[in-house]
């Protein structure tokens, strides 16, 4: 018995350990923030970030001093370690906008508000823990929801650590823990790394693998960022060079996060420009692309994986007739005096689970919004890439297990059925397996969608529908971001604490989520169910 | 010439009987001292115990002065390593049995050649290539390349209603047009026959053609064979041989191969593409009415069992099918089962013994061909010799010999009776085995 008890205990302190790492490196995360809010001279934010910067730090190497284990995580510990430490990660994360939020004097704030305008500061509402898990949560899932209402008014410096923790969160931290701390060993590391992301292994090590993905994370975010600069600057000459530079640069990393936090108080459409609608069409597209394949195309030159990987191909095709069918529908409703600009925006920003929106959803008609949630949100972009929602190898691997069902029904008996799926030949029984997998994961994705509907349905304020409500709580399971006004600093605490949580199982794809309510529940025994 | 084979199996057993018909000095090496007991008081050749991948061991079999050293156990390493050892230790040349076909066509990877293997040979490509070309013209019985794409030997079964029988050769010999091909021997209820102008064809015969390129259709016309386009393949049996099949064919045709273990079929299924593959027992009569035997075209049974193949193939001649191969490794079971409707054996190992054979004896013997009692040899004429500059109807050659084919400047050409042969010129000969010698006369 005592032995069992030791155990246990030891099991706690190893997910700790690990969880420890990761708020070491979230505390690493705060630095950049803090420079910017220097160089716009935003004193008290600065000081912000240096204070929660300094608590993440001395509450993770605490952590790490004071326990001493040697046993190493095991699969379900691995799932167990990603959601805490995610959970973790929102929680602390959340300090610099509590922190930022009550250190700044309220005129100092109202400064932050643009000439001419004359609404409140946003960074008060942060003043509730609540909307700053929410934010936090919503930044580091890359989700893009968010209660700033009016995004200028949080500063320079606050705004720049929304994107920065989505551009974070959009590779993963496990990812860089396990590049930067590099002290895992190899078994450890392949676990971590599986249990944060659909990634396969594309360097012999972990670690070196963990470090390409950040490299190519890093290039495409860059080359993101001079494409931004340069293009905002020839489609909008008038538009200060100092504004264009500190947007680019935050649109930059949440397109290729797929985040969608935007520093404009009306996201893409603030700029009020078709072309730049246009213009922000290929972050979010290059953002939804899986970083093996741009593994394949930068380091070994597989130029022709651009029509041959199956996820790269279908992604575009969908975004193809995914964005002309919204168009015709939003044609037809006439809720929109331009449907194909808004459309085809849209339907990306959704599919590539971005976020980044140019027309109020809210009075969309009911048939494009359940297209656009079905079509677009909960099917996602590429596994392997910054995206939430279902994945769209998943959907193209049920439809063929569908097709394969059907056909094998032609077959003589004691044919093998063989099924060939992403350039690989499946046999029967591995198929099954990939088919129950995959059709379990997403029945669990969509009752969460579902239950969450309900829950949004009771607690949403007046003048929602039922189609708003499957729109907004569709939008928070698939970390994309885009809103109907739901959500906002008055919405329920419920619906506020529900969406929190589907944000963070949206981003862990659920199944760790719920590993660890099992583990809290039930503990770790084995159990027949 | 002093010849050591390692492996007694049965690919170096009839290598050592073919080879020991023209009194060569061959040493056997094997680990299996029954077969060597075997070897020793059938062929009388002298024979090691052992295994061929040791110093001493190849040292004592001699290898030093030996001028060939052939590996064809059926271990594809061991042979590999017996060749590099043996070519360390001083022999000539080398020739290794191997299986993995990427050896032989990535040379650009590694040659083997340039580690000291100067030859390798693969029984199972051998007969996938040899399916290959009977597929392509399903009415023969057999092909077998004599000369690089110029000159084919083929065998044809005489039907009922063919234009050519019950007459005699010469009688026919206006269908002889344009010398694109000419029969070379003739077997007949298990005796072969060299053709001569009165002999008479009879419904049953087989007949050996050589053919050049174009003629291999030319010969079908003159025979009455239909054409048959094949297009649907039942290969039963995954085994190496039907795994090349699926792979290289699946272009040419739509297979569909049957293979008996669960776990070899899900490993064929899962890495060969545009085959269908089925789980189960060829010789299953269920199983082949149920994958609607009947509608294929061909059926090739290269299962391990040649019972099970020779089987397999009288069911779907049975059916209907119009084409059926059978791998049959024993040869006594070569007669009956043609004889009971099989169209053609495949015997990989008689195979891979030919191709050595052709390898090792240059300018000499060429092959033998399956059942069939005569032998292709191949001379060089002199340039001073008798019959040089002669029309070949002029020379008096023995009755139980035919020329048949000749290759100038790098071409091979069909040489009926007008053909003039000059100097230089390499002659093929096709002969019954007692007029060998008697041959030989005419070319020194």
């Amino acid at each position: 018995m005592n032995l069992i008890q030791n155990t246990k205990f030891d099991t706690f302190k190893m997910i700790l350990r690990q969880i420890a790492g990761l708020l070491i490196i979230l505390s690493y995360t705060m630095v950049l923030p803090l420079l910017v809010s220097l160089i716009y001279s935003e004193f008290y934010p600065a000081f912000g970030f240096l204070f929660s910067g300094i608590i993440c730090y001395l509450f993770g190497f605490m952590l790490r001093k004071s326990i001493k284990t040697t046993i190493e995580p095991l699969n379900r510990h691995a799932l167990i370690i990603a959601a805490v430490g995610w959970l973790s990660i929102a929680v602390m994360g959340a300090l610099p906008f509590i922190i930022i939020a009550y250190a700044t004097p309220a005129e100092v704030a109202q400064g932050f508000v643009p000439t001419f305008a004359d609404y409140q500061s946003s960074l008060l509402y942060f003043r509730n823990p609540l909307h700053a898990l929410f934010e936090s949560m919503s930044g580091f899932t890359t989700t893009g929801l968010t209660m700033a209402v009016h995004e200028p008014s949080i500063g320079k410096g606050l705004l720049f650590y929304r994107s920065f923790s989505q551009w974070i969160g959009g590779a993963g931290f496990i990812v860089l823990a396990l590049a930067v701390l590099n002290q895992s060993s190899g078994k450890v590391a392949f676990l971590l790394y599986g249990a944060e992301s659909t990634g396969e292994r594309l360097r012999p090590t972990i670690i070196d693998t963990a470090r390409s993905i950040w490299k190519i994370y890093l290039g495409v975010t860059l080359f993101s960022f001079v494409y931004l600069v340069i293009g905002t600057y020839l489609i909008l000459p008038d538009y200060s060079l100092t504004e264009n530079i500190f947007d680019s640069i935050n649109h930059a990393m949440t397109g290729q996060s797929t985040g969608g936090f935007s520093t404009l108080d009306d996201s893409i459409a603030g700029y009020n420009s078709k072309a730049m609608d246009m213009l922000y069409l290929l972050p979010m597209l290059l953002g939804a692309f899986s970083l093996p394949f741009y593994f394949r195309i930068i380091y070994e030159k597989e130029f022709k994986q651009f029509y041959k990987n199956l996820q790269t191909r279908s992604i575009i095709i969908a975004c193809i007739f995914g964005g002309i069918i919204l168009s015709v529908l939003l044609l037809r409703s006439g809720v929109t005096s331009e449907p194909f600009r808004v459309g085809i925006f849209q339907f990306i920003s959704a599919i590539t689970t971005t976020g980044w929106q140019t027309s109020d959803v809210h009075i969309w008609d009911a048939a494009s919004v359940t297209f656009i949630v079905m079509g677009a949100m909960i099917v996602g972009g590429a596994a392997g890439a910054t995206v939430g929602g279902i994945k769209i190898i998943r959907v193209l691997l049920i439809i063929k297990g569908l097709l394969w069902h059907i056909n094998s029904f032609f077959s003589s008996e004691n044919t093998i059925k063989i099924v060939k799926f992403n350039d690989k030949r499946l046999l029967p029984d591995e198929m099954n397996k990939e088919l129950a997998a995959t059709a379990t994961f997403s029945f669990v994705y969509l009752l969460f969608v579902l239950i969450s509907t309900f829950v949004t349905y009771y607690f949403m304020g007046a003048g929602f529908t039922i189609t708003d409500a499957l729109f907004e709580s569709a939008s928070a399971q698939g970390t994309v971001g885009l809103s109907c006004g739901i959500t906002n600093p008055e919405m329920s605490p419920v619906l506020e604490v529900t969406y929190i949580i589907q944000m963070w199982a949206g981003r862990l794809e659920i199944i760790p989520i719920l590993i660890l309510f099992r583990a809290i529940l039930l503990g770790t025994k084995p159990k027949v169910v | 010439m002093k010849v050591i084979i390692a492996g007694d199996g049965e690919v170096g057993f009839y290598l050592a009987e073919l080879l020991e018909k023209e009194y060569q000095d061959i040493t056997l090496i094997d680990k299996q001292s029954e077969k060597l007991a075997l070897a020793e008081s059938k062929l009388g050749i002298a024979t090691i115990l052992g295994d061929s991948t040791s110093y001493k061991i190849l040292n004592q079999a001699g290898v030093r002065d030996a001028d060939l050293l052939i590996a064809v156990t059926s271990v594809e390493s061991t042979n590999i390593t017996t060749c590099l050892i043996g070519k360390k230790l001083g022999a000539k040349s080398t020739i290794a049995r191997i299986n993995n076909m990427e050896y032989l066509v990535d040379k650009n990877i590694l040659d083997l050649r340039t580690l000291g293997i100067d030859e390798l040979v693969s029984p199972e490509s051998l007969a996938a290539r040899e399916i290959k070309y009977l597929l392509k013209s399903p009415s023969l019985t057999e092909v077998f390349n004599l000369y690089k794409k110029d000159l084919y030997i083929m065998g044809v079964r005489v039907d009922d209603d063919a234009p050519i029988v019950n007459k005699s050769i010469a009688e026919s010999a206006h269908l002889l047009t344009n010398g694109s091909f000419m029969i070379v021997a003739i077997l007949r209820n298990n005796e072969t026959l060299i053709p001569t102008g009165n002999l008479v064809i009879l419904h049953g015969d087989l007949l050996y053609f050589l053919a050049t390129d174009n003629g291999k259709e030319k010969v079908l016309d003159y025979v009455g064979k239909k054409r048959i386009q094949i297009k649907n393949l039942l290969v039963i049996g995954g085994s190496k041989t039907g795994k090349y099949i699926a792979l290289n064919l699946s272009k040419f045709y739509n297979i569909k191969l049957i293979e008996k273990n669960y776990e070899k079929c899900n490993y064929l299924a899962k890495n060969i593409p545009n085959v269908q593959f089925v789980c189960g027992d060829g010789a299953n009569v269920n199983l082949l009415e149920e994958e609607k035997i009947s509608d294929y075209d061909a059926v090739i049974s290269l299962t391990g069992n040649a019972e099970t193949n020779i089987f397999s193939c009288l069911l779907a001649k049975d059916h209907g099918v119009k084409k059926t191969i059978a791998m049959v490794e024993n040869i006594g079971l070569f007669e009956y089962s043609q004889r009971m409707g099989v169209d053609t054996l495949i015997n990989k190992k008689m195979a891979a013994a030919n191709f050595v054979f052709r390898h090792i004896l240059k300018g000499k013997v060429l092959s033998k061909l399956y059942g069939i009692n005569a032998i292709i040899q191949e001379f060089i004429i002199k340039k001073n010799s008798k019959i040089s500059n002669k029309l070949i109807k002029e020379i008096n050659f023995p009755k139980n010999a035919i020329i048949s084919g000749v290759i100038r400047d790098g071409k091979g050409y069909i040489s009926l009776g007008n053909f003039k042969l000059k100097a230089n010129d390499t002659v093929f000969v096709f002969s019954l085995p007692q007029s060998t010698d008697e041959i030989k006369t005419f070319f020194e």
